[in-house]
């Protein structure tokens, strides 16, 4: 086990930077998640720790150890890839053999621990088999194990359940998550899902176009999102954004737009830090924090036409179109409107956020 | 598998087509196996037994082709009277040491212009495969010339040194596109897994196996059949089976009966060796080892 930290480090490839100046501390034993769209820099990064890139500047440790110059092999870390790279000419048995004999092990010892890894794998059966004989998930599960059987430093997981299908993609979250508490090791965790993210980790580091949007817990990440790229990545359904200006009238501050105006709380108001009343703005809410309903529930509804109805089994989406533009609304099944009628919004004001227009940067 | 059912409906113009493609193929395959066959039988005939020969046209008296009485003095000609021993020696040390080389040199070049990025790299690729260009006819004058200046001229490293000249960049661009076909992946999940960089490299050689495999058989198929080097740089001390085989032409005797054994000593070999390595060339290794 150990700690990973990440120090000013950046990536190029020729001249163009894959990875930003990035900064990241993964305390020992964490689960951490590395998550972006694809071309964020979260694989180049995940391929500098493992070794197979090299580090174009900045320094990553392992607890005091600087990695830097240390061939994969010294590294001590197991790295289960996207596409399993699993060896074909080998039986199951000999792939997750191989870390333990390349270094030296006995043959009692790694009968003990290979058998140990396939049994807590639930792949013990498959052992005499080739690779070409397994399905996706045991595919998986076999380069899961030849990553745990050696114990190291650190595990590194490179979307490793993107090609499964969805629903052994949800029950192999639990189990991944499961051994990660149950060896306790250090493990980080790159993917492009955010559910996978949310689901699983203890830290969530976004990257987006190589440089490090935000670090901190899932519910961190989902709650308060620094920016706006953040905030529309994370979440699904995504979270709405509408175009509004900040207009100060006396002590009271509001968002106002072609169809609402609506006053920001008082503790919304401190955080705006003066300089921004008055100017353009991005106003960010996530489905679940509007309700929707086809009588004016109150003043501050917000005027609508309901564009479709989705119904995903235990929720209903309801895409509304205001004037110039559309907003999502999560609701419940039982939801009566139809397309084409006239419908009222409301705004959970707790819960929604405000950028910056033209950074994106969030206020709140 | 690549291959499947290939779902065909019978028709007067496709069962047409199927007779006349039966009768093509037995046409091809006398044609094919007529030369192997009576080389085969003439090398157990005496040479009178050899000459007795049906007229054309005459069908029924094809019996005679098959009554002989059954010798193998050519045989014990080519090597008491003859050194075939040494030369079918020769055969082998060239056509197995520059496969051996070949293989050796061709596969490391192959793994890295395979892997390594470098500037001029298609540029160099280009220039290894453009040494095939020529015919060796061309370049026979001066390499004699370049060989003779290193005493290198009637010997066997001399001979395995010319086959490996014009085998390595075949070698070069053959596994070049095995080892393109092997997942990077692999080896990166071996250095991970605690391997060197050679360690790696090895671990995917059985990846690449079949194409080694079908270099070896092309390799040694081309030095062992070959008669130009042989016979210029060869000649002297590396004689070669078909150097020593056009050697029994001689102006006032050519020697039917030892020629064509020379012939089935010449073949053999390599018959067999297709077949050895006939299964091994169609295995297919990588399938299933990378989600695709």
């Amino acid at each position: 086990m150990a700690s990973v930290n990440i120090r000013n480090v950046w990536k190029y490839y020729g001249d163009m930077p894959a990875v930003k100046n990035l900064n990241i501390t993964c305390p020992d034993g964490s689960f951490v998640s590395i998550l972006g769209p694809s071309g964020c820099g979260k694989s180049s990064t995940m391929r500098m720790i493992a070794g197979l890139e090299h580090i174009s500047a900045g320094d990553i440790h392992f607890d005091d150890l600087r990695i830097n110059d240390l061939a994969p092999k010294d590294r001590d870390v197991a790295m289960v890839f996207e596409n399993y790279a699993l060896y074909p000419h080998k039986s199951v048995y000999e792939n997750i053999a191989n870390p333990l004999r390349l270094r030296g092990a006995t043959d009692a010892t790694i009968r003990e621990r290979v058998n140990g890894a396939a049994k807590l794998l639930e792949i013990a059966h498959l052992l005499e088999r080739r690779p070409h004989e397994l399905s996706g998930g045991q595919k998986q599960r076999v380069a899961i194990g030849r990553a745990i059987v050696r114990e190291p430093k650190l595990f590194l997981f490179d979307e490793p359940i993107a090609h499964l299908d969805a629903k052994l993609r949800a029950h192999m979250r639990g189990e991944i998550k499961h051994l990660q508490r149950t060896l306790g090791t250090t493990m980080i965790y790159v993917t492009h899902d955010q559910l996978e993210a949310l689901s699983m980790a203890d830290y969530i580091a976004v990257m987006h176009d190589g440089e490090l949007q935000q670090w901190g817990t899932p519910s961190e990440i989902f709650n308060n999102p620094v920016n706006a790229w953040v905030a529309g990545f994370v979440g699904e359904p995504a979270m709405n954004f509408l175009t509004c200006d900040i207009v100060a009238a006396g002590s009271d501050v509001s968002l106002r737009h072609a169809n609402f105006d609506l006053p920001l709380l008082s503790s919304q108001i401190t955080q705006l830090n003066g300089s921004s009343k008055g100017g353009a703005a991005r106003m960010g809410v996530r489905p679940d924090a509007l309700s929707i309903s086809m009588e004016k529930p109150e003043d501050r509804a917000i005027r609508g036409q309901i564009f479709v109805n989705e119904l995903l089994g235990g929720d209903m989406l309801v895409d509304v179109s205001l004037d110039d533009c559309r907003i999502r609304v999560k609701t419940t099944p039982d939801f009566a409107g139809k397309p084409g009628e006239t419908c009222y919004v409301t705004v959970n004001r707790s819960k929604w956020h405000v950028f910056d227009a033209k950074d994106g940067h969030a206020y709140f | 598998m690549a291959s499947r059912d290939v779902v065909t409906y019978e028709t007067p113009l496709t069962k047409l087509i199927r007779v006349l493609s039966v009768v093509f193929l037995a046409l091809y395959l006398v044609w094919t196996l007529l030369p192997f066959f009576i080389m085969f039988i003439s090398s157990f005939k005496d040479l009178l037994a050899a000459f007795k020969l049906p007229a054309v046209g005459d069908w029924s008296d094809i019996g005679v082709f098959f009554d002989f009485t059954p010798t193998l003095k050519h045989y014990r000609s080519l090597f008491e009277d003859n050194a075939f021993g040494t030369y079918t020696m020769n055969s082998l040390i060239a056509a197995g040491g520059s496969a051996v080389i070949s293989v050796i040199f061709g596969s490391l070049a192959a793994y890295s212009l395979s892997r390594v990025n470098f500037r001029g790299k298609s540029d160099l690729f280009f220039w290894i495969i453009s040494t095939r260009m020529a015919p060796v006819v061309a370049v026979m004058v001066p390499l004699y010339s370049i060989f003779r200046s290193l005493d290198l001229v009637g010997t066997l490293p001399g001979l395995i040194l010319a086959y490996t000249t014009f085998n390595l960049p075949f070698a070069i661009w053959i596994l070049k596109g095995f080892f393109d076909n092997v997942p990077y992946a692999i080896e990166e999940a071996q250095m991970v897994d605690g391997a060197t960089r050679f360690q790696a490299f090895r671990s995917i050689l059985p990846l690449v196996a079949p194409g080694i495999g079908a270099f070896i058989v092309l390799c040694i198929l081309f030095a062992w059949n070959d008669f130009l080097f042989a016979a210029i740089i060869g000649s002297g001390g590396a004689k070669t089976l078909p150097v020593a085989t056009r050697e029994l032409v001689q102006p006032q005797n050519i020697q039917w009966g030892a020629i064509m054994a020379a012939g089935v000593i010449t073949t053999l070999p390599m018959m067999a060796l297709g077949l050895v390595i006939r299964k091994y060339l169609v295995t297919g290794l990588t399938m299933g080892a990378v989600k695709e």
